[in-house]
């Protein structure tokens, strides 16, 4: 499988594997983001047009990447600009149109999984409406189908945040944003659930947008990385 | 952490709310209010002689209110030592009497409560005099058109409720008999609402609240929304007659007795009259004590000083019990409903809105119930409109209800709102982009995450709904089997030396249920507090 190479690889930087991947996606996928959003102490500016199915946006924490996530997903009502997928327009604010979240189908997987704590596993994986025998093939290639009655808060962090992606997997997402995906996994499970992502956006063609500061992270899913400093946002090599 | 924050805040509220039930109780009387003190001179005599006192302090039936500081300014200008006033109801004041309230004088608007107490002790019988009487009448609203014109007529007139002070208080127990002199009370009975005074009567027929209403003479004069129908005329029974006497513990008996016999002259009695009373030996009534017992309807009851007729504690306990459920229920979405605005939406006027909600959390009771009986009282636009769909709200169960959750209400929100505060938002949002629109996630994710502050502030509400009793008794009365709940119960109990085994029942069960509750409260804080502290301890 591609991404255990690319495990192989961590510590130099996988930078072939990368250029190799890119190919595939080179017209890219029609997503374009141009917006400003305020930020804290900075602003959030970017026009961005990434190119291949499987994106990482690496940067230093209060880089705005989280921001950057939320206003894709429509969570981030400051956002002037423009968001377009494909022939969608998602946000415009000149003309005034906003697509809600819930129309936009994202899979959005927060950092901290978020999983809802008053729903068991099952009812977590079936949230947005997938059938009982998907959730039990989803429970099992993400290592959970022993686990699927109990509540969240009895569950490890690792556990937490393949459940939040299973969640996300299972709602038929048009793209994936994944906000440190892997934070809380150990670096054999990393490569081993990097690897069913990777599957799962091969096979039903769904591109991956992922935010990490871990370039390790980016090495395993991403075939295009950018970096994301202070609100400016660049393709890698030109910065890094 | 936030969430432990704010609940230990929630029970300090719940503790402030337990502490403020006991100054509701003593605060709780429609019109008159508490004990008015009336000072009448700041003039102050060296303490140098041990027998002249610096003022004279005179405990007085309230329907004396205002004619009694004329009298003590016609007594202060001829050298009287200054006196001072304490107004409340006749029995309210003798049971303070007895258990040893400051007090040189009293004057009792009836002569039960007087004997009641010169035989425990609390006045020196010789001193007790007639000191002034009056006469009982039948006041309407003044616009009310067709008054009945006599006392035989009231039974079959259209009179829907018909407002009579509490069966302890004397304007109550003499309206009784001379109801039962004309044989009218069986059937007046059922439509009586009870005041807890003159004033709180004839409050309750000036605002038409009440169709008609029996109170004395001297206060029908003071007050212009109502008109007088007619006076209970004759002997039997006998009109109400003010007695007075020195207390057991005065230090100042001559100038006690000397202020008594101030009120039998010349210039008492014209201001006695000026204001509607009758003279000290109006109808043959002497002022001596023998007479005081002598063999009238009224004084035959002796020392059965009639206790609350006809009270049943458990009837008392399952009002209570209804209203506070009903309370809770119909609270439910309207609390729900605005903690959640609080909580997740800003908007013009918040602070304003917010303050409304929370007001009834430190206005005074009494002050709410009044204001809710403007709003919802027949004479309003929406009380008119209320009644006419047959939801009447004055003196109903339905007025008991709203009563209880108005004033509960703040608690019923505060825990909603804390609860909101602390839900992590983004589980709905997580729950949106899985492609759940607004409404289903609420439904489905905010009010299940919710739903421990929900049901904390729901027991809160509870509670304080058990526990409620100024808004209830201004709003509602205090109408056995109807609107008499158990803290209106109780209140009435305290007030008649004869019912302490049914105050006791009350007692008990008012404790129990609210401890229940507060316990009920705290375990479902814990709930919350375990659910929440998971998610946020990652």
């Amino acid at each position: 499988m591609a991404a255990e190479g690319h495990a192989e690889g961590r510590a130099a930087g996988g930078a072939e594997g990368r250029i190799a991947g890119r190919a595939a996606g080179a017209q890219g996928w029609g997503l374009h983001v141009q917006v400003r959003v305020p930020l804290d102490a900075i602003e959030l500016d970017v026009d961005w047009r990434p190119q291949s199915d499987h994106v990482a946006i690496v940067g230093p924490s209060g880089s705005g990447k989280s921001t950057l996530l939320r206003t894709l997903a429509g969570l981030d009502p400051g956002a002037e600009g423009r968001v377009s997928c494909g022939d969608e327009v998602w946000l415009d604010s000149d003309s005034g149109v906003y697509t809600p979240p819930w129309e936009r189908r994202v899979g959005w997987v927060p950092q901290d999984a978020l999983l809802f704590p008053h729903l068991s596993l099952r009812e977590n994986l079936a949230y947005a409406g997938a059938g009982p025998a998907d959730v039990e093939g989803m429970a099992e290639s993400l290592l959970l189908a022993d686990l699927l009655d109990r509540r969240p808060r009895f569950l490890s962090g690792g556990e937490r945040q393949r459940v939040a992606l299973g969640r996300a997997l299972l709602s038929a997402p048009r793209m994936l944003l994944l906000d440190e995906p892997f934070s809380a996994l150990d670096r054999p499970l990393r490569s081993e659930i990097a690897a069913m992502v990777r599957k799962f956006s091969r096979d039903s063609g769904t591109p991956i947008v992922l935010v990490s500061h871990d370039e390790h992270d980016a090495e395993l899913l991403a075939d295009e990385r950018w970096v994301l400093v202070a609100g400016s946002l660049s393709k890698d090599g030109t910065s890094a | 952490m936030p969430i432990l924050l704010s609940t230990e805040w929630l029970i300090g509220v719940a503790a402030v709310q337990l502490m403020m039930l006991q100054p509701t109780v003593a605060k709780a009387v429609p019109g008159s209010g508490p004990a008015v003190e009336v000072a009448w001179t700041e003039r102050r005599a060296d303490q140098e002689a041990y027998q002249t006192p610096e003022t004279l302090r005179v405990l007085a039936a309230s329907s004396l209110q205002d004619v009694l500081p004329v009298v003590a300014r016609a007594w202060d200008a001829q050298g009287g030592v200054p006196v001072r006033f304490s107004f409340d109801a006749t029995s309210r004041l003798a049971p303070q009497v007895l258990r040893g309230a400051p007090a040189d004088v009293f004057i009792s608007a009836d002569d039960v409560w007087m004997r009641w107490l010169e035989e425990r002790g609390g006045v020196d019988g010789q001193s007790i005099r007639r000191v002034a009487t009056n006469q009982l009448v039948f006041v309407v609203p003044s616009g009310a058109p067709d008054p009945p014109r006599d006392a035989g007529s009231i039974a079959a007139a259209d009179l829907p409720r018909i407002a009579l002070a509490g069966e302890n208080v004397p304007a109550g127990r003499y309206a009784r008999a001379a109801l039962e002199s004309v044989g009218a009370w069986s059937s007046v009975e059922p439509r009586i609402v009870r005041g807890g005074s003159v004033r709180g009567t004839l409050e309750w027929v000036a605002r038409s609240e009440a169709d008609g209403g029996i109170v004395y003479r001297s206060d029908a004069l003071a007050e212009d929304r109502v008109r007088l129908a007619f006076a209970f005329e004759g002997e039997d029974p006998p009109a109400p007659a003010y007695s007075g006497a020195v207390t057991a513990r005065t230090e100042f008996r001559e100038a006690a007795e000397a202020f008594l016999d101030f009120m039998g002259g010349a210039e008492a009695t014209a201001a006695l009259s000026a204001a509607g009373f009758g003279p000290a030996g109006a109808g043959g009534a002497v002022a001596q004590a023998p007479a005081v017992s002598g063999g009238s309807s009224v004084l035959d009851g002796s020392t059965t000083l009639g206790g609350p007729m006809g009270l049943d504690p458990w009837s008392a306990v399952r009002l209570s019990l209804i209203v506070a459920f009903s309370a809770v229920l119909l609270g439910l979405i309207p609390a729900v409903a605005m903690g959640w605005l609080l909580a997740r939406r800003d908007f013009f006027g918040k602070s304003f809105v917010s303050m409304i909600v929370m007001a009834p959390l430190v206005v005074p009771p009494v002050v709410t119930g009044f204001l809710l009986l403007s709003v919802l009282g027949r004479e309003s636009a929406l009380g008119g409109l209320l009644a006419a769909v047959g939801l009447p709200i004055p003196f109903t169960l339905l007025g008991a209800t709203l009563a209880a959750l108005v004033v509960g209400f703040p608690l019923y929100v505060m825990a909603i709102r804390a609860v909101f505060d602390t839900v992590d938002r983004r589980f709905e949002e997580v729950s949106w982009t899985l492609g759940v629109p607004k409404a289903p996630t609420f439904r489905r994710i905010s009010l299940p995450l919710a739903l421990p502050g929900i049901a904390a502030g729901a027991v809160l509400a509870f509670a304080r709904a058990l526990g409620e009793f100024g808004a209830t008794v201004v709003l509602a009365g205090n109408m056995e089997g109807e609107t008499r709940t158990i803290a209106l119960a109780v209140y009435s109990l305290l007030e008649s030396p004869s019912g302490r085994g049914a105050t006791w029942i009350l007692v008990i069960a008012s404790v129990m249920l609210s401890l229940v509750a507060l316990l009920g409260f705290e375990g479902l804080t814990r709930w919350q507090r375990r659910r929440m502290e998971d998610h946020h301890g990652r």
